[in-house]
């Protein structure tokens, strides 16, 4: 079936009550071009779980070339233990140059994340989209409640989608709490990042991760540095009545 | 084709600031013209014409663009640089681009 035939908001809402690996069943059933993109963290649950219904299912990983050495030798592991191509993803090195020699090696220590993560993550994130009909995500909705609070189970990615064509992205994990992913990788004796043991809740690029403390929420080990900022670009739909 | 603005006013009045930086730039690379209408979605008025598109085209961001050729489906477009590049065919910076989607987009940055 080709994305534009999918109403994504009709069939969010039957999946939003199912779990995860009948999500993935549903988005491998529906798409040959779809690839998993993997972290190196404990978005590996969809891997173990999509494997079971697709086994040379595509995976890609973003290199953003700041990982910390334990997460490179996860993606290794994953790869092994799954039997696996993994695409990895790397960041345009004429533009990673340019941002270090204007900035440094740090430069989000002092104007935040986000232009770093623009050519490390987005820029090869973007590219690679291309290429697709449908991604699958390991977004949660607990990851961080100020800005995934309300991330589908499917939608229609705009941001992404090649000019005049459709890209729908699967989030099968949205209603998951890490709880339940942890109950499952326990469960199933998934591999997971040796970090995790460490403290580390959430696992991004090294210099951008810190561990966490008792009942501090995962968000707090990502770009602690940084004030909470106002987002102001949503539209808040809650405000608009039915015509 | 006909290509529609709609731009945000807050629930306390104020313009969208991304909205007017956007109105900025579409003015001084003179491609205002090119636009056929401007919407407002006001946060303040529910049935205002530009929350109302927002809604119908389940769009949650604003400012975006709404391109309506003949005979086609409408398109969206909630990055101004790729609605740049793929509507008004000007040639914009890659790192611009994904510069401008991080920045709209904070839930990207988990990925």
């Amino acid at each position: 079936m080709s994305a534009e035939l999918l109403n994504t908001v009709d069939i969010d809402s039957k999946l939003q009550k199912e779990p995860p690996q009948e999500i993935l069943r549903y988005a491998l059933s529906q798409f040959d071009n779809i690839a998993l993109s993997f972290s190196g963290a404990e978005d590996v649950v969809l891997l173990d779980m999509a494997t079971q219904i697709r086994p040379n299912i595509e995976v890609f990983c973003l290199d953003t070339g700041r990982l910390h050495s334990e997460t490179y030798r996860f993606i290794e592991k994953a790869r092994e233990h799954y039997n696996i191509n993994i695409d990895v993803l790397y960041p345009d090195g004429s533009a990673v140059r340019k941002l270090v020699k204007e900035k440094g090696l740090y430069s989000f220590y002092q104007d935040n994340h986000q232009e770093c993560c623009s050519i490390r993550k987005i820029a090869p994130l973007k590219n690679k989209l291309l290429e697709l009909d449908a991604w699958v995500t390991g977004q949660r909705k607990d990851q961080s409640p100020g800005t995934r609070g309300t991330i589908p189970v499917i939608q229609n990615d705009r941001l992404f989608a090649r000019p005049n064509e459709t890209l729908t992205k699967f989030n099968p994990l949205a209603n998951w709490t890490s709880r339940q992913v942890w109950d499952y990788i326990r469960a199933y004796n998934v591999p997971y990042n040796e970090l995790h043991d460490r403290g580390y809740q959430s696992i991004g690029c090294e210099p951008c991760t810190r561990p966490t403390g008792p009942n501090q929420h995962e968000r707090e080990g990502r770009w602690w540095w940084e004030e909470a900022t106002q987002k102001e670009c949503g539209l808040h739909a809650s405000n608009v009545k039915k015509a | 084709m006909k290509i529609t603005l709609v731009k945000k006013i807050l629930a306390d009045g104020s313009p969208c600031k991304k909205c007017g930086d956007v109105l900025q730039k579409l003015e001084e690379s003179g491609h205002m013209s090119r636009i056929d209408e401007v919407l407002v979605a006001d946060e303040r008025e529910p049935n205002s014409a530009g929350l109302q598109l927002a809604k119908d085209l389940n769009v949650h961001r604003a400012p975006f663009f709404v391109v309506e050729k003949e005979g086609q489906d409408p398109e969206v477009h909630t990055v101004y640089l790729k609605f740049v590049k793929d509507v008004l065919e000007q040639s914009t910076s890659a790192s611009d681009e994904a510069l401008e989607i991080m920045n709209d987009n904070p839930d990207l940055d988990f990925i």
